[in-house]
């Protein structure tokens, strides 16, 4: 029983790990477009780096969904 | 002795400091560090405004005050202003209270020996549940009851894609509590773990260089110290991100929420 809970605790690890590389590359794309179009267009900075906040929260949800089912599954 | 082995036996005494223990009292009733640091914080945010507030002047001449001032004006213009736009002053005083406590939570964990309160999920799910009942009251406010339900989905719609996309915009909606909760608590959580284990790993090493009186292990506590001087400031700046997205995406809510679709 204790290997199968090991493997399991590991497989929670590996799940998460993989639940953050989507976000990750996501959040770098959008990071990407908004230095791009701030570099373009300074005067609408500030409203790029709002949108860009808000899609990096939208694309980061799924990472944390993934952060808190390894706690509770 | 080898270092790493000491290392990992010395992991779950980090670990075991992060739990919330009890500072005053025990069992079902009193006070872990966590909620004691929360108070603290609570009354040095109280101070500063407070004494910011007394020594105001036209034109702001001491460094305390216009230091205040200027993240007055950062909350009100950065966020406020262009986040929510048309009619934000309403919202400006729950915005500043929100940015000023949790910007104060979490500096006062980057000072050794302090607990930062924003690093346990019970004080970042209270401030996420204030900040969804606070702009769900205001869009409640802005299109009434049976409004706002409508108004989750975006108008404008074939009628027959509206309750799904309904259904998922809710679901999208009640995320945002949990969203709101875990990324403060999990990155200033992750954030002093990592900068326990540098600092862990520093002195580990130092401790088996002196025991063994190995010149080899006396080198990467140097490296150890310089991620740890590096991961330091990358936690001021997180420190004070965390602190602005939990504000900026406070903000973007409530503007989602009164807005006109």
């Amino acid at each position: 029983m204790g290997e199968i809970s090991l493997g399991i605790a590991a497989l929670k690890l590996v799940g998460y790990g993989l639940a953050t590389m989507g976000p990750g590359i996501g959040i770098g794309i959008a990071c990407y477009g908004c230095c791009v179009g701030s570099a373009r267009q300074p005067e609408l900075a500030g409203r790029l780096f709002t949108n860009f906040i808000i899609g990096a929260a939208l694309a980061e949800a799924l990472a944390l969904i993934g952060f808190v089912l390894t706690f509770i599954v | 002795m080898n270092p790493l082995e000491v290392l990992a036996a010395e992991v779950p005494h980090l670990q075991h400091s992060f739990d919330p223990a009890y500072v005053i009292g025990s069992g079902s009733f009193g006070l872990t560090q966590y909620i004691f640091w929360m108070i603290i914080c609570f009354l040095i945010t109280l101070a500063v405004v407070i004494v910011a507030g007394k020594k105001l002047t036209l034109v702001p001449t001491s460094k305390f005050v216009n230091m205040v001032e200027y993240g007055y004006e950062f909350v009100r213009k950065d966020m406020g202003e262009s986040a929510i736009g048309h009619g934000y002053q309403k919202h400006i005083p729950f915005l500043a209270t929100l940015f000023f406590f949790i910007l104060i939570s979490n500096f006062v964990g980057l000072i050794p020996g302090c607990k930062t309160p924003t690093g346990t999920i019970s004080v970042t799910w209270a401030l996420a549940l204030i900040s969804f009942v606070y702009f769900n009251y205001w869009g409640i406010r802005a299109h009434g009851g049976w409004g706002y339900i409508k108004s989750i989905a975006p108008s404008g719609l074939p009628a027959p894609m509206v309750p799904v996309i309904w259904f998922f915009e809710f679901i999208s909606m009640v995320l945002r509590l949990l969203t709101l909760a875990v990324r403060l608590y999990g990155n200033m959580f992750a954030g002093h773990m990592v900068l326990g284990i540098f600092a862990l790993a520093t002195s580990v090493f130092i401790q088996c260089a002196i025991a063994t009186g190995n010149v080899a292990f006396g080198l990467p506590p140097v490296a150890w110290m310089l991620f740890l001087i590096a991961m330091y400031a990358l936690e001021v700046l997180v420190a004070f991100l965390q602190a602005y997205v939990f504000t900026i995406l406070s903000a973007v809510y409530i503007s989602l929420a009164t807005s006109e679709h």
